[in-house]
């Protein structure tokens, strides 16, 4: 059944995303380390989202699509996303008072995607055609 | 020995056997130290304008006329900059009349003022392997972002007062949204809270530290929380992104329990800084200027969050980003407004940010092609030589010819 969610995306860094930066962004490594969300697997099941397939996560910001993770363990109403091109695509450029921007932290539309995941080439592009 | 600025780690104990551009053999480098020394002949940036290949004194040339043609420029990044370049970046905000800042205005700037300021107290990592017997990883994930944090000084290793290592003489506390690496080492001594929840669990664990039961599910595990922070001989916290952006700009409830501990016991906060020279601009900086990051220099020097490069992009019309990319970090609307402003941008790889930029500006890899300094994340000052020969234009060289040329 097709559909969407709403959740909550926790961005974080990962060491084997941190290897792959270090070794050149736009290999298909980075991209594999980067693009990707950790799904609840309860929670995604009725959207017929399946590991390892592609996911739009869209809101007011941006879309992007990456790959699915799904966790076993549950947490419910919350996604995780390294923080890479692609999720900054989805987070808020409002600036707080002090100059802080939450680029940890945003609400997201997720359904499952019938294209392909997006690379840095077309964030780049996105950027660029401002 | 040589030396790794793959992180604010700053490694100077490693051994390498480094032929042809790829490493033979290698002692004590982590996994991203080793991608760090394999990076150099991966993606490297080339002399170019308006994306055609020039020589390398045209380059500077060109960058010079984008930033003296300009009324309000901003120099942006520096993290990845010797102390020397991140200097000379300072006198040349200051010849300009223009703002400097770098990524720390947007995140942990204010933890970093305020250790600078000696409003919290502070310590060196040696001190952590030596004696510390409490760390708290507070929204940090060492374990991906510092992979020898633990292992060098605050977890696994003997020091001085801690023989017995991690074994019985340290505890490690982890606070976060997620089960990171770093907590599932803590184990027991993770604490799982709600994305935002940071201001709450500081309040739950002040009331504890006050001898009052905590509004929390979990009352038992809080309250033997607070036992061992009281109990701690040498207690350290270390700040992580996610502490910073959870708390935005509002640092009075940590103030606050810092306060409380070190009333209690010694408790000191080192910040976890991704780029490897961060601490070294913000404490430039703020040796100049008594700020760490979003100074302007047009009217003597202004310091505030209009500086800080979220918004100043609105006002500035030329920007000059160094050893950074935050095309690739800042908000997609924020990165759609960096584009359309004329840049100068001077690394020594490839990103999304060179890859706007009007000018590039190739550097050699400070710590592998070049020598300098630069300060750990916990302050301490060090030296490294270069490791193999390049060709590449030091980054300070490149900062003082823009300065003689504008
Ligand atoms: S911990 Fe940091 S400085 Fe040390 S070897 Fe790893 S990347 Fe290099």
């Amino acid at each position: 059944m097709a559909g969407k969610a709403e959740v909550t995306v926790i961005t974080y860094r990962g060491i084997f995303q941190e290897v792959e930066e270090a070794l050149g962004m736009y290999s298909e490594g980075y991209r594999d380390q980067s693009a990707l969300v950790v799904l609840d697997k309860g929670e995604v099941k009725e959207l017929g989202v399946e590991d390892g397939q592609p996911v739009i996560l869209e809101n007011g910001f941006g879309k992007v699509v990456v790959t699915a993770k799904l966790s076993e363990d549950p947490h419910p109403g919350v996604a995780f996303m390294p923080s890479s091109p692609w999720s900054a695509q989805l987070a808020s450029g409002e600036v707080g008072e002090d100059g802080i921007l939450d680029l940890k932290r945003f609400r997201a539309q997720v359904s499952k995607a019938n294209e392909a995941v997006t690379t840095i080439e077309e964030i780049g592009e996105r950027i660029r055609a401002a | 020995m040589a030396f790794c600025t793959g992180c604010s780690l700053l490694c100077d104990d490693i051994e390498v056997d480094f032929q042809g551009g790829k490493i033979k053999k290698t002692m004590n480098l982590c996994r991203k130290g080793h991608a760090h020394y394999d990076s150099l002949g991966v993606d490297r940036l080339a002399p170019a304008v308006d994306g055609s290949s020039v020589g390398i004194d045209e380059a500077v040339s060109a960058a010079a006329e984008v930033l003296a043609g300009a009324e309000n420029v901003l120099l942006f990044g520096w993290g990845n900059s010797t102390l020397a370049a991140q200097g000379a970046g300072v006198k040349l905000a200051k010849k300009l009349g223009c703002v400097i800042d770098d990524p720390s205005s947007y995140s942990q700037g204010l933890i970093t003022e305020k250790i600078l300021a000696g409003d919290f107290p502070t310590c060196t990592f040696d001190d952590v392997r030596n004696f510390a017997d409490v760390s708290i990883y507070w929204g940090d994930d060492p374990s991906s972002s510092h992979p020898r944090h633990m292992s060098r000084f605050s977890y696994f290793p003997r020091g001085e007062k801690r023989q017995r290592g991690y074994e019985e003489d340290r505890e490690a506390i982890v606070i976060d949204v997620r089960k990171s690496p770093t907590a599932q080492i803590a184990a027991d001594g993770f604490f799982k809270i709600l994305p935002g929840g940071d201001g709450e669990f500081m309040e739950a664990l002040m009331a504890t530290l006050g001898g009052k039961i905590p509004k929390v599910e979990d009352k038992k595990k809080m309250l033997n929380l607070g036992t061992k922070l009281r109990k701690a001989k040498f207690g350290v916290i270390f700040t992580g992104p996610g502490l910073a952006h959870s708390l935005g700009g509002d640092l009075a409830g940590f103030a606050s329990l810092v306060g409380r501990l070190n009333e209690l016991t010694r408790f000191s906060v080192i910040p976890s800084l991704s780029d490897y020279n961060s601490r070294g601009f913000n404490q430039t900086l703020f040796d100049k200027t008594g700020h760490v990051n979003g100074v302007s220099f047009k009217n003597g020097v202004d310091h505030g969050p209009e500086f800080g490069i979220a918004k100043y992009l609105d006002a500035c019309d030329a920007v000059m980003v160094v050893g950074s990319d935050p095309a690739a970090v800042l908000p997609g609307t924020l990165a759609k407004k960096l584009a359309k402003v004329p840049m100068v941008a001077v690394n020594s790889f490839k990103n999304l940010t060179t890859d706007i930029a009007k000018v590039t500006v190739p550097t050699a890899v400070a710590g592998l092609e070049v020598g300098g300094s630069a300060l750990r994340a916990d302050g301490l000052r060090v030296e490294f030589d270069a490791f193999v020969e390049s060709d590449y234009l030091p980054d300070v060289e490149v900062v003082e010819r823009m300065m003689e040329a504008v």
